[in-house]
């Protein structure tokens, strides 16, 4: 997946900046507005769907009760408020910067969210420092794990219920399975709504 | 940010509803509609030279904000688990 991601961001750069550059076939509002906005609707729309579909996903979080909400509440708390704290270090407009950090490792959504939202400066920011949260989460998960062994579920973010489910499984063992389940499921759910939130509030 | 709650809520209303008619094969349709907007994505950072010139200090930028969301987030579930005694 993340090759096919990563082929389709080179793609769209290299064929942004030559149609910027050298004379222009198709007007940029076409596929950065009209295409963007239509896709981003649409992967909304369907994630919502899957979320809806899924009665896997529900039965296990009632399983599991209200406690296993203390864990994603705290990641997504503690997101945000390193977004707040590097946003007033870096100078940047705080608001973006806690935007992008409630990304929360989606970057197929914080990115185009979030550039929707402050522009494509920040579409940028949000794209990489989700893109780096993943990666981070599977590249150092034998480091993290020795720390304690909900450190890479921390790490991983909305990305727990899907792509870094498998590596955590192996090297958190199988009881660490259903709180990152649980974690990554209500972190995509609250994702969407949390970065529109911080876009309304500035 | 109306246009972007709405389609979430419809999906999920309506996947809700359908959960009982047969399967759908989301996987599909969910990696053409990422490739899709990653694309266009590129395509406004491509297509704006300003911020092409800017990719480094983004790049820095985005090493600051990680760091610090990755640190509070691990600092804020240690303070809970010890609060509610989680195993």
């Amino acid at each position: 997946m993340i090759k096919y991601i990563l082929a389709a961001l080179i793609c769209g750069v290299a064929s942004g900046y030559f149609n910027n550059n050298f004379g222009s076939l198709i007007a940029n509002s076409w596929i950065s507005d009209y295409l963007f906005d239509f896709s981003l609707i649409l992967l909304l729309f369907v994630m919502g769907f899957a979320f809806g579909v899924n009665r896997e996903a529900v039965a296990k979080m009632r399983k599991a009760g209200l406690r296993i909400l203390v864990f994603p509440f705290c990641v997504a708390l503690g997101s945000i408020l390193g977004g707040l704290v590097s946003g007033f270090m870096l100078g940047i407009d705080v608001f973006a910067s806690m935007a992008v950090s409630a990304g929360l490792g989606w970057y197929t959504l914080a990115g185009p969210l979030v550039g929707q939202l402050f522009g494509a400066e920040f579409g940028a920011l949000g794209f990489i420092v989700n893109f780096l949260r993943e990666l981070l989460t599977i590249t150092t998960i034998s480091l993290t794990v020795r720390v304690d062994w909900y450190v890479p579920i921390v790490f991983g973010g909305a990305t727990t219920m899907d792509t870094t489910l498998p590596v955590i499984a192996r090297y958190c063992g199988s009881e660490a399975l259903i709180t990152a389940f649980a974690s990554g499921f209500v972190l995509s759910l609250i994702a969407p709504f949390t970065i529109t939130t911080i876009a309304t509030l500035r | 940010m109306l246009n972007l709650v709405v389609p979430l809520i419809a999906g999920i209303l309506l996947g809700y509803f359908l959960r009982n008619k047969k399967r759908f094969d989301l996987g599909k349709i969910t990696f053409g509609v990422i490739i899709a907007l990653i694309f266009s994505l590129g395509f406004s950072i491509g297509s704006n030279d300003e911020l092409l010139g800017s990719l480094l200090t983004v790049g820095l930028n985005a090493v600051v904000i990680l760091f610090f969301a990755l640190l509070f987030s691990v600092v804020f579930v240690e303070a809970a688990r010890r609060a509610v005694r989680m195993e």
